[in-house]
C-alpha cells in the first residue's frame, strides 16, 4: 500500500511537471494557433492528472470533473479559438512585449516564487498531491505574465485559460477536488467567458481593423 | 422559504420572459413586478433575520444573517430605483435611435440575469457558489457596459472582462485555499465550503493557509470592488455603460464584491488576530482614497469623475472596515449604504444631462440650472453627498470612519510580520495622527474637485441649441426619493435600518 501510495504520488507529480512544461511551449511559442493547439494538450495532460487522483482516491466525482476538461477544455473551446483565429487570419504572434529568452527565465523566476510561497502549507497536504499545489501555483502565475506579455486578444485569452488549468489543477492536487457543484458552476463560467471573449474578438476586429489590444487607447487620462 | 424562493425565482422568470416579449411597455412592466417583489421578498427575510437571527433554507444553500440580509436591502433599494429611471431613459434611447428597439429584449434579459447572479452571490451559503455567482456578474454585465457598440464601449467591455475575469480567478485560488484548510478539519465533506460549517470550525483551521487565502480572496474581489491598484478598468467601463448600469455597478455591484469579502474576513478573523485582515484592508483602502483624490482633481469627463469618486468611497469604507471596532465597522456599513444611494443617483443625473447636451465633456456643460433645473439639483444633491457636507447621511458615516480612525489608528501587523523597514507603529498617537490627517487632507481634494466641477456645469447660460426645459417624467420619482433618505437618514435612520447596521456590526466585530 506504502509502495502503491508512493509511486501513485510520483506519477501524480509527473503529470502536473507535463502541465508546467506545457506552459513554457506556450510562452515560447509564436505562431498563435500552435498556442491553442499546446493548451488543448496541457488540457489533456490535466484530464490524465484528474483520472489518476481519481482512480488513486476512489473519489468518483472527480471522473466526472475529468469528463467535462475533456469535453469542454480539450475539444470545445480550442475548437471556437481556432475558429476565431481562421477569421481574423492572423497567423503569426509578432507583438511581444518581452522576447522569448527573457520570458522563459522571469517564468522560471515565477516558478521559483510558487515554491516560496507555498512552502510552509506544503506539508499540511494530502500524502499523495503535495507537491502539485506550488505546480498549481507556478501555472497560475505564468498564465498571468502571458496575459501580459502578449498584445493579441486571442493569446489573452489562452493566457486565461492556462491561469484556469492551474487553478484546476490547484483544487483538484490540493483537496481532491472542490464539491461537485461549484466545480459545475466554474465549468459554466469558464465556458461563457470563452464564448463571450470570442464573440469580443470579432467585434474588435470589426471596430479597430486589428485585435492588437495596444490599438486600445482611445480610453485613457 | 417561499420569499427565498422568490430571490432567485423573480429575476429568473423575468429574464425569461423579457426574451419573448417585444413591446416596451411590458417589458417595463415585467422588469417592475419582477424588482418589486424581490424587494417584497427582501423585506420578509430581513424581518425574520431580525427576529430569529442567521437561517438557512433550501437544503443548506442558502444562508442568511444580517450581514445578507443588509446587502439585500441595498440590492432592492438600488435596483428598484434603477428600474423607475429605466422607464423614461429607455424608452428615450430607443426613440431616438441609440439603441435598436430588437436589442431592448437582450438588455433587459442581461439585467435581470445580472440581478439574479448578485442576489445568488449574497444569499450563497457556499463560498465556492458565491464565486461563480461573482463570475457570472462578470459575464452579464461585459455586454451592459459594451451595449453602445462604438469602439470606446467595446474597449472598455473588453478591459472589463479581462480584468475581472482574471482577478477573479485569483480569489478563486483563495476558495481552493480555504476549502484545503477546511477540509483538514472537517473531513472529506461536500459542504466544507459552506458558511454554516466554516464559522464553528474557524479557530481551528489552519491560520498559514488561511492568511494567504486572504491575501488571494482580497486581491480577486477588490479588483471587482475597484480597489487601487486593480481599478484600471473601472473608470473606463463607468464612462461606457448606459446610465442605469453604471447606478448598478457602481451603487450594488461594488457593494456585493465588498460582501464577498467582509464574508471571507468573519471566517480568516476566527483563526488569525484580526489586525492582519484590518490592516490589508486599510493598506488598500489608504491607497485607492489618496489616488482617487488625486485623480478626481484632473477630470474633465463627468462620467469619469464620478467613476473615481467611487473608487474614493470604496476607499473609505474599506478604511472604516480595516480600522474596526464597532465604530469603524459602523462607519464602513452605512458609508457603503450612503455611498450606494448618493452615486447611483449621480449616474442618473449623468445620464440626463448626457442625453440633453450630447457629450461627456465638463466643459461643454454649462448652464444645467436653466436647461434642467431638476437634473441640476439632483447633481448638486448627489454632488454634496458625495463631498460628505452635512446634512447629508455621507457626512455621518464619514465621521464615524475619521473618529473610529483618529481614535485607534489601522493595525499594523501585515506590515510588522513582513519587514522591519516599514513596521513604525501606525496606531501609536504620531501614526493616528498622520493618518487621520492625510485622510482629511484627501476629504478636502476630492471635496474641492468635485464641488469646483459641479459648480462650472450648473451655473451659467447653456449653449446654443440646448433646450431649457424638463419636463416632469417617471425617472424623476426614484431620484428624489434618494435625495429625500439621504437627507433623512443624516439625522435619524428608521428603526429596522437602525437595527439591521447594529446586528451586522457586532456580526464583524469579533471580540
Amino acid at each position: 500500500m506504502q509502495v502503491l501510495s508512493y509511486s501513485g504520488s510520483q506519477l501524480v507529480d509527473l503529470c502536473s511537471a507535463l502541465l508546467l512544461l506545457t506552459c513554457f511551449a506556450i510562452v515560447a511559442q509564436r505562431r498563435l494557433s500552435a498556442c491553442v493547439d499546446l493548451f488543448a494538450l496541457q488540457s489533456a495532460f490535466l484530464v490524465v492528472t484528474t483520472a489518476l487522483v481519481a482512480y488513486l482516491t476512489g473519489n468518483q466525482h472527480l471522473y466526472i470533473a475529468a469528463a467535462l476538461t475533456g469535453v469542454i477544455k480539450v475539444i470545445i473551446i480550442p475548437r471556437v479559438l481556432k475558429k476565431v483565429i481562421d477569421r481574423l487570419n492572423v497567423k503569426r504572434e509578432l507583438v511581444m512585449c518581452v522576447n522569448v529568452p527573457a520570458g522563459l527565465l522571469i517564468c522560471g523566476g515565477l516558478v521559483m516564487l510558487a515554491f516560496f510561497i507555498s512552502q510552509p502549507i506544503i506539508p499540511l497536504g494530502f500524502l499523495l498531491t503535495r507537491d502539485s499545489l506550488a505546480i498549481a501555483l507556478a501555472i497560475v502565475l505564468i498564465g498571468f505574465f502571458t496575459m501580459i506579455a502578449r498584445q493579441k486578444a486571442v493569446t489573452q485569452l489562452v493566457g486565461f485559460l492556462v491561469l484556469e488549468n492551474g487553478l484546476f489543477l490547484g483544487a483538484t492536487a490540493a483537496t481532491y477536488g472542490m464539491p461537485l457543484i461549484v466545480e459545475l458552476g466554474v465549468f459554466f463560467d469558464v465556458l461563457i467567458a470563452t464564448l463571450i471573449a470570442g464573440i469580443y474578438t470579432n467585434r474588435l476586429q470589426d471596430a479597430f481593423d486589428s485585435v492588437d489590444t495596444n490599438q486600445l487607447t482611445v480610453l485613457k487620462e | 422559504m417561499i420569499a427565498v424562493a422568490a430571490l432567485v425565482v423573480a429575476p429568473l422568470f423575468a429574464g425569461g420572459l423579457s426574451l419573448v416579449v417585444h413591446r416596451s411597455a411590458l417589458l417595463h412592466a415585467i422588469n417592475l413586478m419582477s424588482m418589486g417583489t424581490l424587494v417584497a421578498a427582501e423585506i420578509t427575510i430581513t424581518r425574520t433575520v431580525l427576529r430569529d437571527g442567521p437561517f438557512t433554507a433550501l437544503d443548506q444553500l442558502v444562508y442568511l444573517d444580517a450581514l445578507s440580509s443588509f446587502i439585500l436591502f441595498i440590492i432592492g433599494a438600488v435596483g428598484l430605483a434603477c428600474s423607475f429611471y429605466m422607464c423614461s431613459y429607455m424608452d428615450e434611447q430607443v426613440a431616438r435611435g441609440v439603441i435598436a428597439p430588437t436589442r431592448l429584449n437582450l438588455f433587459f434579459f442581461l439585467f435581470h440575469m445580472f440581478l439574479l447572479a448578485m442576489v445568488v452571490a449574497t444569499i450563497a451559503n457556499s463560498v465556492g457558489m458565491q464565486w461563480v455567482a461573482i463570475e457570472a456578474t462578470t459575464l452579464a454585465t461585459t455586454f451592459l457596459i459594451a451595449f453602445w457598440r462604438r469602439r470606446e464601449s467595446l474597449e472598455a467591455g473588453w478591459k472589463y472582462l479581462i480584468l475581472c475575469s482574471v482577478g477573479i480567478s485569483l480569489a478563486l485560488f483563495g476558495v481552493v485555499l480555504t476549502y484545503y484548510s477546511s477540509l483538514h478539519v472537517l473531513g472529506d465533506v461536500s459542504q466544507a465550503l459552506n458558511v454554516t460549517q466554516l464559522l464553528p470550525v474557524a479557530d481551528r483551521l489552519n491560520p498559514h493557509v488561511l492568511k494567504l487565502s486572504f491575501i488571494f480572496i482580497l486581491v480577486g474581489y477588490g479588483t471587482k470592488v475597484g480597489l487601487v491598484p486593480m481599478h484600471s478598468w473601472l473608470p473606463d467601463a463607468y464612462t461606457e455603460a448606459p446610465a442605469p448600469v453604471v447606478a448598478m455597478l457602481a451603487g450594488v455591484l461594488e457593494v456585493v464584491a465588498v460582501y464577498a469579502i467582509l464574508r471571507m474576513r468573519t471566517i480568516v478573523d476566527h483563526a488569525v488576530p484580526s489586525d492582519f485582515t484590518g490592516g490589508l484592508l486599510a493598506l488598500l483602502g489608504f491607497a485607492s482614497f489618496m489616488t482617487a483624490a488625486l485623480f478626481i482633481l484632473i477630470q474633465h469627463n463627468y462620467k469619469r469623475l464620478f467613476a473615481y469618486s467611487s473608487i474614493e468611497h470604496m476607499g473609505i469604507a474599506m478604511i472604516g472596515f480595516g480600522v474596526g471596532g464597532p465604530l469603524g465597522t459602523f462607519g464602513g456599513l452605512f458609508h457603503l449604504l450612503n455611498h450606494a444611494f448618493a452615486k447611483s443617483m449621480a449616474f442618473f443625473a449623468a445620464g440626463n444631462i448626457h442625453r440633453r447636451y450630447h457629450t461627456m465633456e465638463i466643459g461643454h456643460v454649462q448652464g444645467l440650472a436653466a436647461a434642467q433645473p431638476w437634473t441640476a439639483m439632483a447633481l448638486m444633491i448627489s454632488g454634496l453627498a458625495l463631498s460628505a457636507l452635512p446634512p447629508f447621511a455621507s457626512f455621518a458615516s464619514e465621521v464615524h470612519v475619521v473618529t473610529a480612525l483618529a481614535s485607534q489608528g489601522v493595525p499594523g501587523m501585515p506590515f510588522t510580520s513582513t519587514g522591519g523597514m516599514v513596521s513604525f507603529a501606525l496606531s501609536d498617537q504620531f501614526g493616528r495622527i498622520a493618518l487621520t490627517a492625510v485622510f482629511l487632507i484627501s476629504a478636502v481634494l476630492a471635496f474641492g474637485g468635485l464641488m469646483y466641477r459641479m459648480t462650472g456645469m450648473v451655473w451659467g447660460t447653456p449653449p446654443e441649441g440646448v433646450l431649457r426645459e424638463e419636463t416632469w417624467t417617471l425617472g424623476h420619482l426614484p431620484v428624489i426619493l434618494l435625495a429625500g433618505a439621504l437627507v433623512v437618514f443624516g439625522f435619524f435612520l428608521p428603526p429596522p435600518i437602525q437595527q439591521l447596521l447594529e446586528q451586522t456590526t457586532m456580526l464583524l466585530v469579533i471580540q
